[in-house]
């Protein structure tokens, strides 16, 4: 157990050793409702065939609700930038998830991202703006670049700031951060 | 600044090692293979947070589960500030500035500046380019940080482009140019390439044009007037104005140029990672035609300049460690390097004997005998 824990993202051997006493140490029946948990959702949660985010149906929550609005997309590239954005529960259109970012290294092409469905949906529905939201690594630049060249002939591109975090204080920002976010100034209003 | 005292933990062959340093002028000497390199490569990490001897930290720990640990106490202008790393043997490595844990290892750059003069750098004019842009690199990272970031940057890019150009079978379809947007995978890579790569270039074109005067005066000093020193860099993709945009354009230009031969080279053949540095003695290549003398001093007035450099930089004159190089010098050079460190630069030394030292030298120095991991 120990070992197949070991696998999971951020547990070293010590974590893994930590959490197997303590499920050891449970009563029967919350050890069983874990294991349920845990098959449960491997076998319904899959990806929704509109947007590729996780989702127990073939459409997710977020791509059947009428409250959304469908001219507007944001694209990203993991689920977990979903659930990042409907913490903020500012935005109110649709999501694409592009299931990765560009890196020739790891032999991610353009191919074996999601891209091709969401040059169909740009390009045959009518949507006013799309929003590009990965990091500014160096993939996430590529990818940022490749999906923005793909989808300028259909619609209006945006692509969020990059800059300083809310509460941060300035003499504590690096410079790269700093250069991005004079870079990305604009007008006071 | 003025390193007062350094502490290893399970660091290389040192267990648990501390060493005050009372003069401007530390002599460690010792047989081969006992620690004094170790100790001037701790000093080199606290300074670079690299080796020149390796990119594994479990090579620099001791014992295989222990963890590693550097500090020290370095005087500077504004008062004195405490430097720590962890060295970790499956784990990241961690930095401290005065007890302070720095979740950017970018931060801990440029708080101590060390100008280091090792037996290899005496290859520096006859080995090959790597050499020089490291020695580039190295040189300008000391004096603005963020070109750490910015190379690491770079270099990410082009490995990145190299895995693309490996895979990629057909034809490219078009190149980046500035105008036209760019639509195939490749001319994506191309783009960051350029911008990235011209930041690479124009740091390292400030730099050489920095440098060159200085050590032009010092080869002056040690060779007696009779040769001029020249140093050029020769940028991979030629600078013509230090408009970023300007270069960009050339660089995406020159990839196109090189576009077949990349094809069937399947690597990058464009950008900063083919950059060289040129030195010539009297308009000659000291490189082709340079004697052993004449590389010895070209490389001696290449380090006085440094410390010039960065001294004028920082405003505070860095450390300088010579390692295993003294003996190599003549007692002229010797004396042209003692006169110019004078007190001002503090200064590391090891050596093998103390037979080779001008009795100036011994003079005003500290000696430690380094045996078997211990300093006496």
């Amino acid at each position: 157990m120990i070992e197949q824990l070991q696998h999971l993202p951020g547990i070293g051997p010590k974590s893994a050793q930590r959490l197997a006493l303590y499920i050891l140490k449970r009563p029967e029946e919350e050890v069983k409702a874990l294991a349920i948990a845990l098959m449960e959702a491997k076998t319904q949660v899959g990806f929704c065939t509109i947007c590729f985010h996780l989702s127990a149906d073939p459409i997710c929550e977020i791509c059947r609700s009428p409250n959304r609005d469908s001219n507007v997309l944001c694209v990203v590239s993991e689920s977990k930038d979903v659930i990042a954005l409907e913490k903020t529960r500012e935005y109110r259109g649709k999501y694409h998830v592009l299931g990765g970012t560009i890196s020739p290294m790891d032999g991610i092409g353009p191919d074996q991202l999601h891209i091709q469905p969401l040059v169909r949906r740009v390009s045959q529905q009518k949507i006013e703006e799309v929003i590009i939201a990965i990091s500014p690594s160096v993939e996430g630049e590529t990818t940022t670049l490749y999906v923005g060249q793909l989808l300028k002939p259909f619609t209006k591109v945006t692509r969020i700031a990059f800059g300083l975090p809310m509460g941060g204080d300035l003499e504590y920002a690096d410079e790269v951060t700093l250069a991005r976010a004079l870079e990305g100034r604009r007008e006071l209003d | 600044m003025y390193l007062r005292s350094l502490h290893l933990r399970q660091f290389r062959n040192y267990l648990d090692q501390s060493v005050e340093f009372s003069a401007p002028k530390t002599i460690l000497v010792g047989d081969n293979a006992q620690g004094k390199s170790n100790l001037l490569e701790a000093v080199e990490l606290l300074s670079t947070l690299r080796s020149h001897r390796t990119s594994r930290d479990r090579d620099l720990i001791r014992d295989v589960d222990a963890i590693g640990q550097i500090s020290a106490q370095l005087e500077r202008d504004l008062g004195s500030v405490d430097l720590a790393i962890t060295l970790r043997n499956s784990s990241r490595r961690t930095v401290a500035l005065n007890g302070q844990s720095l979740r950017r290892q970018l931060d801990f750059l440029g708080t101590l500046n060390i100008v280091q003069f090792s037996s290899l750098d005496l290859d520096l004019v006859r080995g090959g380019p790597e050499q020089r842009r490291n020695w580039l690199d190295s040189l300008l990272i000391q004096l603005e940080p963020i070109y750490a970031s910015i190379l690491q940057q770079y270099t990410h890019i082009l490995r990145q482009r190299n895995a693309l150009l490996r895979q990629e079978t057909g034809v490219r379809t078009q190149v980046a140019t500035s105008n036209q947007p760019p639509a195939s995978e490749l001319a994506l890579w191309d783009a960051q390439l350029a911008v990235a790569g011209t930041r690479v270039i124009r740091r390292r074109s400030r730099v050489v044009q920095r440098i060159a005067p200085l050590a032009t005066y010092w080869h002056r000093q040690i060779s007696g007037s009779t040769e001029e020193l020249m140093i050029s860099y020769l940028p991979n993709v030629e600078l013509q104005s230090d408009d970023p945009t300007i270069v960009q354009q050339t660089f995406l230009a020159k990839i196109q140029e090189r576009a077949i031969a990349e094809q069937y080279q399947h690597t990058t053949l464009v950008g900063p990672h083919r950059d060289e540095v040129n030195f010539s003695i009297n308009q000659t290549s000291a490189r082709q035609y340079g004697s052993q003398g004449q590389q010895r001093t070209l490389v001696l007035a290449l380090k006085l300049a440094e410390l010039k450099l960065i001294e004028d930089v920082i405003g505070e004159p860095p450390l300088l460690l010579l390692d295993d190089v003294l003996a190599e010098l003549d007692l002229n050079r010797q004396n042209q390097l003692l006169d110019a460190i004078q007190d001002r630069f503090q200064t590391l030394i090891t050596t093998t004997h103390l037979g080779s030292f001008d009795a100036q030298w011994l003079n005003s120095s500290q000696v430690f005998t380094v045996k078997a991991g211990q300093v006496l």
